[in-house]
């Protein structure tokens, strides 16, 4: 980056540079974002689909503005790539994903909003203008085919940029799951079930610690609670497995008071998950009771592997 | 509500189709935010008008006058401030008072006394900040930028180097916003720090204030630009920085006894270490910095 050409007096420049700076030296796996080489004012990022959701494995692209007064104001974002849950080429609505513009503050960044706007992916649109609703199965086509190509979108630089972020994203992101969640989801309560468990007290804490924002609510808490996943999820972005884990969800505002009043279902899911949710509960629980009576029968650990596949 | 009617126009535009050019997007402002924003600045540069972000000195008759009409009380409150000060000089009402004001009182007695101790003082304490927000996990660059440009004041106000400055640049550069907000905001940053360290202490005191965690008040009331500040900022900025900070009072209150005088309420640093901040004992440092306040706004007030 050839940072001669910019004033460096400019305390947005500063900045700027700093985040960018900052962003190449603690890359993530769940997203990618750049300035243009000629104006740093504008970014180009692509964030990966969070797991567990219709979005996992999908890789939208999309475009940050960030204003004179930066970081006094916030940035904008819009998405370039169709995705079922935001409308493309339209800024995003940042009251959305909680970020009230008159409540941003500069110790926020790129990064912190970036991690938002992955949480909000999952979450309900509840009718938020911006916003899309497409059904699950429509969001799953939208993520295999985000993955063919990139959009195609500005200048040639502007493209450029956008196809080495591919490039990158591609290498970073598991592919879109193909199996049927509920099969999936069988396989790997069998398998997982102590590791299922761990996390899934992790997960209660997360949701515990994090207030209820109701979606169209003053608080903001999202930032920190954002935050606080980042570690988490970079450990569970294990390539190669493109399992779907039932007990990982995405804590997010306005999902968090369906997740409390059905504890019973112990993966804590978004409104929309519900039904694969249940799905997996049942044949877990089938399988449960299964195991059990095999258990008994024999009491050996062979033994039920044996009966249980 | 307002919200709302945005959103409905957002959207309307939202119903372009994907393939749309990019020139034809390139116009991406009307939107529910943006308004949002252009309406506070609107109203923003309109209060600009009336007042720059620090006003000329007055005397205090100056302040007389704008009560003339008023209530008995604060016309006699303020006979009592014209014995002991000599002048006031407004900040405006922009939210961000209370910091503008302790910013250039702070800046004006070091350029005036040319204390070095004080600003080896205050020098160690920013260092503190610096490692107390590193240790609530503050990214780094999310608040360099605004510590190195209020130590870069703190150096200027001191005299005999090539950086220099006089009394009228001090006033420029407290009017600049490039330069004013980010020393406003550095203190919004050392005061979040100090509660978010402390907040056993200052838990009980955001209880009264509103319904809110020590998380939540920081976020909502300290960190975003323009959010007043209350007893629980004061108190929080004056032991991280060591520095203490006398409020003069005038309001409408009386004593029952007949006699009127004019409260105020020393905000003493603790002492190192010592998590409470005691009012009123000034026996360690007397305050240098006097603020009036009327409800909802601070001025500075120069002592005689």
């Amino acid at each position: 980056m050839a940072e001669d050409k910019y004033n460096l007096k400019n305390p947005a420049v500063k900045r700027i540079l700093q985040e960018v700076k900052e962003m190449q030296s603690n890359p993530s796996d769940d997203f990618m974002s750049l300035p243009l080489e000629e104006n740093i004012f504008e970014w180009q990022f692509a964030i990966r689909g969070p797991s567990d959701t219709e979005f996992e494995g999908g890789i939208y692209h999309g475009r940050i503005q960030l204003p004179a007064e930066y970081p006094f104001k916030p940035p904008s974002f819009m998405l370039l790539t169709s995705n079922g849950r935001f409308e493309t080429q339209t800024k995003i609505c940042l009251s959305i994903s909680n970020h009230h513009p008159e409540h941003w503050q500069p110790s926020w960044s790129v990064r912190t909003a970036l991690v938002a706007l992955i949480a909000f992916m999952p979450t309900n649109p509840n009718g938020a203008l911006g916003s899309l609703d497409y059904k699950k199965e429509e969001r799953r086509v939208l993520a295999v085919k985000s993955r063919e190509a990139p959009p195609r979108f500005g200048t040639p630089e502007r493209q450029k940029l956008i196809d080495e972020i591919h490039e990158y994203m591609l290498s970073r992101a598991p592919p879109v799951p193909q199996l049927n969640p509920a099969q999936d989801s069988e396989e790997q309560n069998t398998n997982r079930e102590g590791e299922a468990q761990s996390s899934l007290q992790e997960d209660g804490a997360i949701a515990a610690h994090s207030n209820p924002d109701p979606v169209d609510g003053e608080n903001l808490a999202v930032g920190d609670r954002v935050i606080e996943e980042v570690p988490e999820a970079a450990v569970d972005a294990n390539p190669g497995t493109a399992e779907l884990r039932v007990s990982r969800e995405i804590p997010a505002g306005g999902s968090s008071d369906q997740l409390l009043h059905k504890p019973e279902t112990r993966a804590q899911k978004p409104a929309d998950d519900r039904l694969f949710t249940w799905a997996a509960v049942g044949l877990t629980i089938a399988i449960m009771v299964l195991l059990l009576k095999k258990f008994m029968k024999s009491s050996g650990y062979g033994a039920l592997f044996m009966d249980g596949s | 509500m307002q919200n709302q009617n945005h959103n409905q126009n957002q959207n309307l535009e939202g119903q372009l189709p994907d393939e749309q050019t990019a020139s034809q997007f390139e116009d991406w402002a009307n939107f529910g935010d943006d308004d949002i924003m252009q309406q506070h600045s609107a109203i923003r540069s309109a209060e600009a008008d009336k007042i720059p972000f620090l006003g000329e000195k007055e005397p205090i008759s100056a302040l007389a006058a704008e009560y003339e009409s008023g209530s008995p009380i604060l016309i006699e409150k303020i006979k009592v401030l014209a014995e002991q000060y000599v002048a006031i000089r407004r900040t405006r009402g922009d939210g961000n008072c209370f910091f503008r004001s302790f910013m250039f009182s702070y800046l004006e007695h070091i350029l005036e006394t040319q204390d070095r101790a004080e600003v080896d003082q205050i020098k160690r304490k920013v260092e503190e900040c610096r490692k107390t927000l590193q240790s609530l996990g503050y990214a780094d660059f999310t608040f360099e930028d605004f510590f190195a440009l209020f130590l870069e004041q703190l150096d200027c106000v001191l005299q005999g180097n090539e950086s220099s400055i006089s009394h009228d640049e001090l006033l420029n550069r407290s009017r600049d916003q490039s330069i004013s907000d980010y020393v406003v905001m550095f203190f919004r940053f050392v005061t979040s720090g100090e509660i978010r360290k402390r907040s056993e202490f200052f838990e009980p005191f955001i209880l009264g204030l509103m319904n809110a965690t020590v998380e939540q008040f920081c976020k909502s009331s300290v960190e975003p630009m323009g959010e007043e500040s209350d007893h629980v900022h004061i108190t929080a900025l004056s032991d991280a920085l060591g520095v203490p900070i006398r409020i003069v009072y005038l309001d409408r209150s009386s004593c029952d006894t007949g006699g009127v005088s004019v409260n105020h309420h020393d905000f003493i640093p603790a002492a190192d270490d010592l998590p409470n901040s005691t009012s009123g004992d000034s026996v360690t440092k007397n305050p240098f910095i006097t603020l009036l306040y009327r409800p909802g706004h601070y001025d500075i007030l120069y002592a005689k």
